[in-house]
């Protein structure tokens, strides 16, 4: 497959599982900024306002996560209620094209919640070039790793009921434990060890750090983007190795 | 003549098989390009697996198999480039209409727009689908849904088309679009690789056939020399009584309403035939269908639903 019809497939991608969707159900553009705005609302019901900025920044990495949470549902429906899957295996389509097409298909549903977010991002006066820049970055990482996580694992999957079982807890150890809505300093020393376990700890220091929310030296944020970068190298590794493209 | 498809020693073993059962066992097996292909047999006789070897969808367990001379184990590539498949119990994204389904399969393969415009208007015009064309999927009934799936890949520039019971729940008047359809297809000098439970499908479009059971290839060949190979290729229908022990005689006695079934070699049947008429009895004669075939060889009805033990299909 050439390059242009790789891009042609990725766009027909997003059309296919992005634009069409939302055109027929308009709701499906609430469903993913419904979970971030709650936790923004009871931030700030319960801080009286003062740590909402950590929400904002919570909320970006909460809606780059949600990204792989669904992904990982219309997987694992593609693959075993439609059989969609096997359709496009036995097509020119390769295995990161369609990943990547769906993953920027679901990219589209978070737009609003991004878009919100970005808003209270510049209304809080976070919005310099630097943080700009740290903040997509690593927002590009957590969804790429959630991406990459995502597929992996709806390979394995038999059912999609089996996905709603995972959501949950894929959002629990990776947005609640983690210091992604508060700073790391909030935790006992113990669960700050165990928080370094997962990726979005690293990337929550990166925005918090970049928009002056905690302290971070440029040894602790070089640290952080070498971690994040590795834990998504590392999911990548696993997708490509482990990730069943093809039955056994 | 060149082969589309080519195995040799095929073995299949899924994961976790009880006592290491084989869904497929040592097919060997050469396919014709620019025909139809039919691969028949029971549920979980291995023509599913086989499929999906063949399409890139599924690992052998040992074995070769060539698809249009790659192999599928190390060239899939190279294979899916020139292929497409209309799985087992597919079916469409359910929030696309009719005509998104077959344009943007098309857009998804690497077509340019205007093609795929063109493709998708002419399949869909051969399946008698314009009419639904922006009727969402959801609102289609089960059949109109795999004619659709069989419109997007008979629209695509796949040299292999991999149709998986293709016309399963579609009526009468549908199954015989999709069947023109495939003829067309054949005429374009594509190959089809059709699995069904259909034996009149089978025996309507199939240049040549396969009979699967349990895993193994049972009967290969065009419809005549399958016809050949049995026992008594020919059926004789007597309506009226006569005694079964005269019958038997002739060949395999079944009882019918009304009558008697006797399959019998062409001599005898002509003499079983003839002594019915002197005595005044309504007599029909002519060869053996396919699922008189398939009854002989199998010892079971293709509708038997009883599956082979600890096999997947």
């Amino acid at each position: 497959m050439s390059e242009r019809n790789r891009i042609r497939s990725l766009f027909t991608l997003v059309q296919l599982n992005g634009l069409i969707p939302i055109r027929t159900q308009p709701l499906y553009l609430v469903n993913l900024i419904a979970s971030p705005l709650s936790f923004l609302f009871f931030i700030w019901i319960v801080s009286k306002g003062a740590d909402l900025a950590y929400g904002v920044m919570g909320g970006m990495v909460l809606t780059m996560l949600s990204v792989g949470t669904g992904l990982q549902s219309d997987l694992t429906h593609y693959r075993h209620d439609l059989k969609f899957q096997d359709i496009v295996v036995a097509s020119p389509v390769e295995a990161p094209v369609y990943v990547a097409g769906l993953a920027l298909s679901e990219l589209v549903y978070s737009l609003p919640a991004l878009a919100v977010f970005g808003i209270l991002f510049v209304y809080y006066g976070f919005a310099t070039l630097t943080s700009s820049v740290v903040l997509i970055g690593a927002l590009l990482l957590v969804w790429s790793f959630a991406t990459a996580f995502a597929f992996t694992l709806s390979t394995y999957f038999q059912d999609v009921r089996e996905t709603w079982m995972f959501s949950p807890i894929f959002s629990l150890v990776l947005t609640v434990l983690p210091p992604v809505y508060y700073p790391i300093s909030y935790l006992p020393g113990w669960a700050q060890l165990a928080a370094r376990f997962s990726p979005t700890t690293y990337a929550a220091e990166l925005v918090q750090g970049a928009v002056g929310l905690q302290p971070l030296s440029f040894t602790s944020a070089t640290f952080d983007w070498v971690v994040l970068g590795a834990f998504t190298a590392a999911l990548f590794f696993i997708a490509a190795f482990k990730a069943r493209w093809k039955d056994p | 003549m060149g082969y589309a498809i080519r195995t040799d020693h095929l073995r299949k073993v899924y994961p976790g098989a009880k006592g290491g059962s084989a869904a497929l066992e040592d097919l060997s097996l050469d396919i014709p390009d620019g025909r139809v292909y039919g691969v028949i047999g029971r549920n979980g006789a291995g023509k599913t697996t086989f499929l999906r070897i063949a399409a890139t969808q599924l690992e052998r367990s040992s074995g070769s198999a060539t698809v249009l001379g790659h192999d599928v184990a190390t060239e899939e590539r190279a294979i899916r480039a020139r292929i497409a498949c209309v799985p087992q119990e597919s079916r469409p994204l359910y929030f696309l209409n009719v005509e998104e389904v077959v344009y943007l399969y098309l857009k998804l393969r690497g077509l340019d727009p205007a093609e795929s415009r063109t493709r998708t208007k002419d399949a869909l015009d051969q399946l008698s689908l314009t009419e639904f064309r922006r009727r969402s999927v959801a609102r289609l009934s089960g059949g109109l849904r795999r004619r659709v799936l069989c419109a997007m890949v008979l629209a695509s520039d796949a040299e292999i088309l991999f149709l998986d019971e293709p016309t399963t729940g579609l009526d009468p008047i549908a199954r015989r679009e999709v069947w023109e359809a495939i003829r067309r297809a054949i005429r374009e000098r594509r190959t089809i690789l059709l699995t069904t439970h259909y034996l009149d499908e089978a025996e309507a479009l199939s240049t040549r056939l396969a009979l699967f059971e349990r895993g193994r290839l049972v009967l290969e060949g065009t419809p005549e020399d399958l016809r050949a190979r049995v026992r008594f290729p020919y059926r004789v229908t007597i309506y009226g009584s006569v005694p079964r022990a005269e019958l038997e005689s002739y060949g395999r006695v079944s009882a019918i309403e009304g009558g008697s079934l006797v399959f019998a070699r062409e001599a005898e049947s002509r003499e079983l035939a003839r002594m019915a008429l002197e005595r005044g009895l309504r007599v029909s004669l002519g060869p053996v269908s396919l699922e008189d075939i398939f009854l002989e060889v199998v010892g079971k009805s293709i509708d038997d639903e009883t599956p082979p033990p600890e096999v997947e299909s």
